[in-house]
């Protein structure tokens, strides 16, 4: 008699596992998908370029200005400020602008680059640093994650390292 | 059923051709209801390809169900998985990029594909700053449908049901070793520590720990084998080059080589991190392989044949597998004495071992066929595109 409840319990187990299985593909990954979608979690900002803190209208075009993006931990990159320059198609051919990062009414970076004429075409472009609280980038090449101009997708990202 | 009538211990059950055929009919009509609407929105590649692999599928389970072995068939099925998922989704990456490596424009707009070996790595961070350090997006995009959530989500809901044998049933890497295993017909390397085992618990630990710290998936970066044949970063430094150096060499030593010299699944048995951290889910799983040590008479025939090692001398003596089992069959097929069994556990060892089978069968192949036949009719469509015949 014993040995027969937990047999009982494992041959109902057994079977309630193929139910799950059987509910998989049109149930569960979507109650699964969904509950992490929902876990209040976030793609980290080293990869999104973070929260839009600022819009700068320019009639056709805008300007998004982002938090600064500060290294967690033991992270190798250097924190930066994302900038975005979009709709592509609404910019000037040339754009030179001179963006407040922070907020205090003063220039913090003159931002130069030239509108890609198509999507494969790299952005010539640099980042000269107004403030000594940003570094200049003046290889439009060089790519990484604090430190970037590139077109994504209809917008140009740009990112300017800080120091830290 | 025919299985009533063999006795729990017999070797080698089998069944008539039409048993075998009505136990089969349920997986078939699972995989027409699985795949029926790929064959009614795709192309005639994509509708050829999900033919062949319902065919395909449904004859491996119909030869398990008639010979009453498992690995020997789910072999044939697993590594055409993984010798074909680099065909398909390298063949996506050309065509929607042109190049394998990842340019860091795709991880800023998060069109990476997700891949579940991140997973572990994910959850230190993610529970500390509800971050998750990986470059893709948490729901399906247009330019990425392997989102996070859509990929933890499937990884999960097959975890329920398998536990660790994911590893023998779903995962799409262990395939490519698997095949380079299965190619020598005996093994050059013969005495390997059964410490080694333990190695794949150190890298989960110092993978997790790591990515942790410097908040990237460490083990992605830099130590994943499989890289090589999937997706990398661009190379446009030395650390990239570095990288993309130590893939090509993990992929050739782990997965081509020692599989080859030592006939076992050295990358899975001694390195996996993520298969690591699955062996954890084979604790609430309630299928295991056991050892009936009054049928034993300890001929090692299952350690040879066991490809993670998860048999040893000291688990024999006690009956059990170690906790990396993954369930894949080869040591019950090698026993001649019908002492490896499968076994649900909270039952008597031995009590009818071919019912659990059944049980475990029919839920991991339904999902490992759902899983890896998308995979499958995808490379196939691949293929047949690059034919002349078109």
């Amino acid at each position: 008699m014993s040995n027969r409840i937990p047999s009982a319990l494992a041959w109902t187990g057994a079977g309630l596992t193929l139910l799950i299985a059987a509910l998989v593909p049109f149930l569960l990954i979507n109650t699964f998908s969904r509950a992490v979608a929902h876990a209040g979690l976030r793609v980290d900002e080293n990869y999104t370029g973070g929260v839009v803190v600022r819009t700068i209208a320019h009639g056709n075009y805008k300007t998004l200005v982002y938090q600064p993006v500060h290294p967690h931990f033991f992270q190798r990159n250097q924190p930066f400020v994302q900038i975005a320059f979009e709709p592509i198609s609404a910019l000037p051919a040339e754009v030179q602008e001179k963006v407040d990062l922070d907020g205090d009414g003063q220039p913090d970076v003159l931002v130069h680059f030239l509108r890609p004429d198509t999507a494969q075409n790299a952005v010539q472009g640099n980042i000269s640093a107004l403030n000594s609280r940003y570094q200049s980038v003046e290889n439009a090449n060089e790519k990484s994650f604090s430190k970037m101009i590139l077109r994504i997708g209809n917008r140009i990202v740009l990112r300017v390292p800080m120091n830290p | 059923m025919a299985e009533e009538k063999l006795t729990p211990h017999t070797a080698t059950p089998f069944r008539t051709v039409g048993r075998s055929a009505l136990l089969t009919l349920p997986m078939l009509l699972w995989s027409l209801l699985i795949f029926t609407p790929v064959l009614r929105q795709h192309d005639t590649a994509h509708s050829l390809g999900t033919l062949l692999v319902i065919l395909f599928t449904n004859f491996l389970f119909f030869k398990m169900m008639r010979t009453g072995k498992t690995y020997r068939w789910r072999r044939y099925f697993f590594v055409a998985v993984g010798l074909l998922f680099p065909v398909g989704f390298i063949s996506s990456l050309l065509a929607l990029r042109g190049s394998m490596s990842i340019p860091i424009e795709r991880m800023v707009s998060g069109d990476t594909p997700f891949c579940f070996m991140v997973t572990p790595m994910l959850l230190i961070p993610a529970a500390l700053t509800r971050t998750l350090i990986f470059p893709g997006a948490i729901l399906p995009t247009e330019s990425n449908p392997h989102s996070i959530a859509a990929m933890i989500g499937l990884w999960f809901a097959m975890t329920l049901v398998m536990g660790k044998a994911w590893c023998s049933y779903g995962c799409f890497f262990g395939g490519i070793e698997e095949g380079f295993a299965s190619l020598c017909k005996r093994p050059h390397i013969r005495k390997i520590d059964s410490r080694f085992r333990l190695v794949p618990w150190a890298v989960l630990l110092l993978v997790v720990l790591l990515s942790a710290a410097l908040f990237e998936p460490f083990y992605c970066s830099w130590l994943c084998p499989f890289k090589a044949v999937t997706e990398f970063s661009a190379v446009h430094s030395v650390e990239t080059a570095i990288q993309t150096g130590i893939f090509i060499l993990l992929f050739a030593a782990l997965v081509v080589i020692l599989p080859l010299l030592t006939k076992k699944r050295t990358q899975c048995a001694f390195f996996c991190p993520f298969g690591a951290f699955q062996s954890l889910f084979n604790k609430i799983n309630l299928f295991e392989i056991r050892v009936d040590r009054e049928r034993c008479v300890e001929c090692s025939a299952c350690l040879t044949a066991c490809p993670t090692m998860a048999i040893t001398p000291e688990s024999l003596r006690e009956g059990k597998t170690e906790l990396n089992c993954m369930k894949c069959g080869a040591c019950v097929d090698v026993c001649r004495k019908g002492a490896a069994v499968w076994h649900l556990k909270g039952t008597r060892i031995g009590m009818k071992p071919e019912r659990v089978r059944l049980f475990f069968l029919f839920g991991a192949w339904a999902l490992s066929t759902m899983f890896g036949g998308y995979i499958l009719s995808n490379a196939i469509a691949t293929l047949i595109h690059f034919l002349p015949l078109r």
